[in-house]
């Protein structure tokens, strides 16, 4: 019997209740055990599901740090603490960012050698792979040698998890040229130039990013999380003001009839609810970030994307890029 | 690095002890951590120091049980030696 996955039953806009829907949905459409963690005067139904009791909830507004030392009993700690006891394979939360991340590190662990573990969000590209943009928000300030182990990870990431042999990786920066960006930009350019291991293409500009032509793009978490609410918001008003269009009289809404079959499957591969969770990257253990606003869909999304992780063995990977031998 | 319970503790036992941890969370050695240092100089952002304040209260709990360190004092914390003065302080030792 398999371990299941731990799920942070209070973390999340619309906790507990989509929360566990989509966990429910997650044991009977993907076949994944799941362990509810919450407090049970405020959980509701579990719908069936077991359930590890807890009587704090980390809200989004919390410190990170500071509430995850004084919130011990807290549903978001206790799951980390199920991954590090050894009591469950993985864990997602929709919660807190920051304190996701901080329960994580001070429960779970980094993996030795790892500054900093950082979010890989992936981005579809359209008939391929999608492209992983990590730091997608855990670390607003970084160092090059920082975004070296961010592509470093993303890169392993990208090769176990979807089977691509070498992935490229770029540098999100304002121009192609090395000379062009920030400090952190060009020292880490030099870096990645001179890194063993990495197919490093050069720097990316942000029109790269959708559709973009390489398999990883490394920036800061500050950055890059502006860059992926950017393109959310992007997408959500081009596609918005598309459906709108083809409703206006009826020979546009003849247009959308026919257009609606093709225009499907392209929405709902750019719909963040399929994406479901974004990994954290650099932990001892599997750890799945899902957006604040998550729905059922999404819950159970990044519930696969968590036993995917674990099944594809991504952590032994992410062990062999930093300790070369140990992994596997 | 950890604190052993058998050893009577002072205050070069609990500067051995914070520099140890320090190095471990930065991977470094311990040779490389300085006293009078600002944490920020060591490269021990916010997080560290977390990991850190966590790791020295669960080293110090087999001296005195439930050893807690304050979040309010964290913002007084910049260096080694704030730390060791601060635990040295809390432990009333010489």
């Amino acid at each position: 019997m398999s371990l299941p996955i731990a799920l942070d039953a209070m973390g999340g806009d619309f906790a507990p209740g989509e929360i566990v829907a989509g966990a429910r949905r997650a044991v009977d459409e993907l076949g994944i055990e799941v362990t509810l963690v919450g407090v049970p005067e405020r959980l509701g139904d579990p719908r069936g599901l077991p359930v590890v009791p807890c009587t704090e909830v980390i809200a989004m507004d919390d410190d990170p740090g500071a509430s995850v030392r004084a919130k011990k009993d807290s549903s978001l700690v206790r799951a980390a603490e199920l991954v590090r006891d050894g009591a469950a394979a993985a864990m997602v939360s929709a919660g807190n960012t920051g304190a996701t991340m901080a329960a994580a590190m001070l429960r779970i662990g980094r993996i030795p050698g790892v500054v900093r573990p950082c979010i890989a969000t992936p981005i579809p590209r359209p008939g391929t792979t999608p492209m992983v943009l990590v730091d997608s928000g855990a670390n607003s300030e970084c160092t090059p040698e920082m975004l070296v182990q961010f592509a470093q990870m993303a890169a392993a990431f990208h090769a176990a998890y979807f089977a691509t042999p070498s992935p490229r990786v770029g540098l999100l920066s304002i121009g192609e040229e090395p000379t062009k960006g920030t400090p952190l930009v060009k020292a880490t350019h030099e870096l990645l130039a001179a890194t063993p291991g990495l197919t490093f293409v050069g720097n990316v500009e942000g029109r790269d990013l959708v559709p973009s032509p390489v398999e990883v793009v490394v920036t800061d978490g500050f950055t890059g999380n502006v860059a992926l609410k950017t393109m959310e918001g992007t997408l959500r008003f081009v596609l918005g003001s598309l459906l709108r269009l083809v409703d206006t009289d009826d020979e546009t809404r003849g247009a959308g009839r026919a257009l609606a079959p093709h225009l499907g499957p392209f929405v709902g591969l750019f719909t963040p609810e399929n994406q479901g969770g974004a990994p954290l990257l650099g932990l001892k253990g599997v750890c799945v970030i899902s957006h604040g606003s998550s729905d059922a869909t999404a819950v159970m999304n990044a519930l696969r994307v968590a036993h995917e992780m674990v099944s594809s063995g991504v952590v032994n990977s992410l062990r062999s890029v930093f300790r070369p031998g140990e992994g596997g | 690095m950890s604190a052993d319970p058998a050893t009577p503790l002072d205050r070069a036992a609990v500067a051995t002890l914070v520099r140890g941890q320090l190095a471990e969370i930065l991977e470094k050695s311990p040779a490389d951590i300085s006293d009078v240092a600002p944490f920020a100089e060591l490269g021990a952002d916010s997080l560290a120091l977390i990991e850190l304040v966590e790791a020295l209260e669960e080293r110090l709990d087999d001296y005195v049980a439930g050893f807690h360190i304050d979040d309010a004092a964290l913002e007084g914390l910049h260096t080694v030696n704030d730390a060791v003065d601060y635990v040295a302080a809390k432990l009333h030792l010489a």
